[in-house]
């Protein structure tokens, strides 16, 4: 009896040590974006602190099955990769579908998931039914994924987005006409939508797996043996069911692993990036038009609407003046990029939907004219008040003073801060990224993150934007000096006669 | 020409004119004469009205400037006066992005809308008569300070004003120079203008003007022939101010 006693707190005693070894195990840290990341790992609207989502149920679920604790960094979906080989994290679970050129820079576990491809539709569309019936429309999805790479080589006209929100909510605003998405954050968004619905059944087939450092071969070991024990105990499944994304598709891949087969190895789709410079050169030259679009007609606005801000703000009404004031403050004082994801996002709220590449330049045309009204304004206050009174005494009216006399002054004042301020616009239409403007830092970001030529598309990209602000700087140093050298000969001129 | 009575200034609660009365007979020359601070620029800028004035009234040419008028008939008073006074301030303000002509041939060609041929003719012979005809593609800036008064000078004839005002014309001149824009002047009265000058350099009044106005603390403190004003001042504060000036 005391014998049994004493093996009972012997094995209580091991059985404590396993678990207590367990803990001390280095904890799974695993990579993803959170941002816009349902169903997969994201913010719970109920709390907000907390991050949920089926894959984060299956990262706890793994982790376990590892004898160790899930540890979850928030990161971003353009640069996972790269994160990784930083060591920011050890493992990416995050739907990433192990193409060729990932396969380059990291390695992968097995297949946990199988997903589909699924377009999206407004309810009222009558027209699309499948793939082939977008051929000569936009179509929106996110960058650099299965569904992005699929339409690219069909040759359909892609919008990229950073999250599926923004793609599906300009797909209710009619700004675009289908939706691609991986099933998960298909069944996620629409299935809610009273507005959306499914074209056709879901088409492709491909896998997630998760990714890995090269050389960690003992934790893909270890990944591949939990992704097992957790396909077999059926606690994948649960989890699946959860969130709505159990398929006939898993039991292809779950029915082999539950009968015990080793290796499984059934044939997926698998999208491959296919980059080639021309190409990239094209949509880059593409771009940079838009930019020098978006930079011209938002600078047109901002140099119009500068003035009467300027005016108000100098001589109007009180009510006025404050108007103004209220007016620069405001756009002054806040984020260029915040205004734009307002105008491109809230405006819609209230019945106002602008096309993106519109909004860009409307946008930047509002900013900027509060930093042109103040140049004006500035340059104008500098005119001495005798002008003013030189002018009314000659007979002229306040307004043909302002014309003829005031304004050709003031202007030579506000030239250099205005080049300036049109040198920094050009540069700030990178800004319109935020709401997929196809414009050079798009551009950019997705075409780099495409192929990974991270440095020579950055060149390629600093070239462009330097061809187009170079000029325009020194076309205003020359109207500069042309405005200057009259009185400049002049001067000289009056010194040698002396 | 001019008729002045009791005129009245403010400048927030400070009286700067405290009733000043006087007049110019046509094709005479005032000199207004003071110390520093003693409101002459003010009264000037009154009399061409970049000043409201608070009390009183000013005739000028059959134009009526009075207190009691609405802010609206009063600016359009203002603005029927100004197309015959013609002002040369004491910094000029010449027009910095214009040339010497186009200072000129602004006004005329804006605000009378005189043909641009007509007016830089015009111009020229004004030009002439203030011996700039060199320099008449010049801008401002490259001119001698004399040179610019000049064309300030020139540029308030061109809108043909039947009186020219003064501020401190001598203040930024040298003795000769002084001597040279004096017989300027008299030539251009001896072509019909009123002028008023207002200056504290007796000197250069002296032999230009026909009649001088000392004022002081916003008053008239006498009021005469030159001469009489310059030899025999009655008031013993005349008499402080042309000794000290002399």
């Amino acid at each position: 009896m005391f014998r049994e006693l004493l093996r009972l707190l012997f094995i209580a005693a091991v059985c404590l040590l396993c678990l207590t070894s367990a803990r001390a195990q280095k904890p799974l840290r695993w990579g993803a974006d959170p941002s816009g990341g349902a169903p997969y790992v994201f913010n719970d609207p109920q709390h907000p602190d907390q991050y949920i989502g089926y894959e984060e149920e299956m990262a706890d679920a793994l982790a376990a099955a590892m004898g160790r604790k899930a540890e979850f960094v928030p990161s971003d979906w353009e640069t996972l990769v790269s994160a990784l080989q930083r060591r920011s994290f050890d493992v990416i679970i995050n739907g990433l579908e192990p193409t060729a050129d990932r396969q380059k820079q990291i390695q992968f576990s097995k297949a946990y998931y199988i997903f589909q491809l699924a377009l999206t539709v407004r309810k009222d569309e009558q027209q699309i039914h499948s793939l082939a019936d977008c051929k000569q429309r936009v179509v929106g999805t996110l960058g650099n994924t299965a569904a992005s790479r699929l339409l690219q080589k069909e040759g359909i006209p892609i919008r990229g987005y950073a999250d599926p929100v923004a793609a599906y909510r300009d797909l209710e605003l009619k700004r675009i006409d289908a939706v691609i998405m991986d099933v998960p954050a298909e069944v996620f968004y629409v299935s809610k939508s009273t507005t959306l619905k499914r074209a056709g059944e879901p088409f492709f087939r491909g896998t997630y797996n998760i990714g890995l450092r090269k050389g960690d071969d003992a934790l893909k070991a270890e990944v591949d043996a939990a992704i097992d024990l957790i396909i077999r105990d059926g606690s994948l499944e649960q989890i699946l069911r959860r969130w709505g994304l159990w398929n006939d598709a898993q039991l292809e891949l779950q029915n082999p692993i539950k009968a015990g087969q080793r290796n499984v190895d059934v044939a997926y789709d698998m999208t491959s990036v296919t980059f080639n410079w021309r190409e990239a050169v094209w949509r880059l030259t593409r771009a940079a038009v838009v930019t020098v679009l978006i930079a011209f007609a938002s600078m047109f606005i901002a140099l119009s609407l500068g003035m009467p801000l300027a005016i108000g703000q100098w001589k109007g009404p009180r009510w006025l003046q404050w108007l103004c004031t209220a007016y620069v403050e405001f756009f002054r004082g806040t984020p260029v990029l915040v205004q734009l994801l307002f105008l491109y996002f809230g405006l819609p709220t209230i019945g106002l939907a602008m096309p993106a590449s519109l909004t860009a330049l409307i946008g930047l045309g509002l900013n900027y004219a509060a930093y042109e009204s103040q140049v004006y304004r500035a340059a104008l206050e500098a005119i001495p008040r005798g002008q003013w009174e030189a002018s009314y005494l000659l007979g002229m009216s306040p307004l043909l003073a302002f014309r003829r006399i005031i304004l050709p002054q003031a202007f030579r004042i506000a030239l250099p801060p205005m080049t300036n301020d049109f040198v920094s616009l050009f540069k700030d239409t990178s800004t319109a990224y935020a709401i997929s403007v196809w414009e050079l830092a798009t551009a950019y970001r997705e075409l780099a993150n495409a192929s990974g030529q991270f440095l020579l598309l950055g060149v390629a990209v600093s070239l462009y934007y330097l061809a187009m602000s170079l000029p325009m700087a020194h076309l205003a140093r020359r109207l500069e000096r042309r405005l200057q050298r009259r009185e400049a000969i002049e001067a000289v001129e009056a010194e040698i006669a002396v | 020409m001019i008729r002045v009575k009791n005129l009245i200034k403010h400048a927030n609660s400070t009286r700067i004119l405290r009733g000043v009365s006087f007049d110019v007979a046509p094709q005479t020359v005032l000199g207004i004469i003071g110390a520093s601070g003693s409101g002459k620029t003010t009264l000037l800028r009154c009399l061409n009205g970049l000043e409201r004035i608070d009390g009183g009234m000013i005739e000028c040419d059959s134009i009526m400037l009075e207190a009691k008028l609405s802010a609206s008939e009063y600016g359009r008073r203002v603005k029927e006066l100004r197309r015959k006074v013609g002002t040369v301030f004491q910094h000029l303000y010449l027009f910095p992005h214009l040339t010497v002509l186009g200072n000129i041939v602004e006004a005329p060609t804006h605000v009378l809308h005189v043909s641009k041929e007509k007016a830089e003719a015009e111009a020229r012979e004004l030009l002439d008569s203030v011996g700039l005809s060199d320099k008449a593609r010049r801008y401002p800036e490259s001119l001698s300070g004399g040179e610019q008064q000049r064309v300030a000078i020139a540029r308030a004839l061109a809108m043909h004003p039947a009186l020219l005002m003064f501020d401190e014309p001598t203040s930024a001149l040298d003795p000769k120079r002084s001597a040279g824009l004096r017989s300027l002047l008299r030539g251009t009265v001896s072509r019909g203008h009123t002028m008023v000058i207002v200056s504290h350099a007796i000197g250069f009044l002296d032999g230009l003007a026909d009649q001088l106005l000392y004022i002081e603390g916003g008053e008239v403190v006498e009021f005469g022939d030159t001469d009489r004003i310059l030899n025999s001042p009655s008031d013993p504060r005349t008499q402080d101010f042309v000794a000290q000036a002399k």
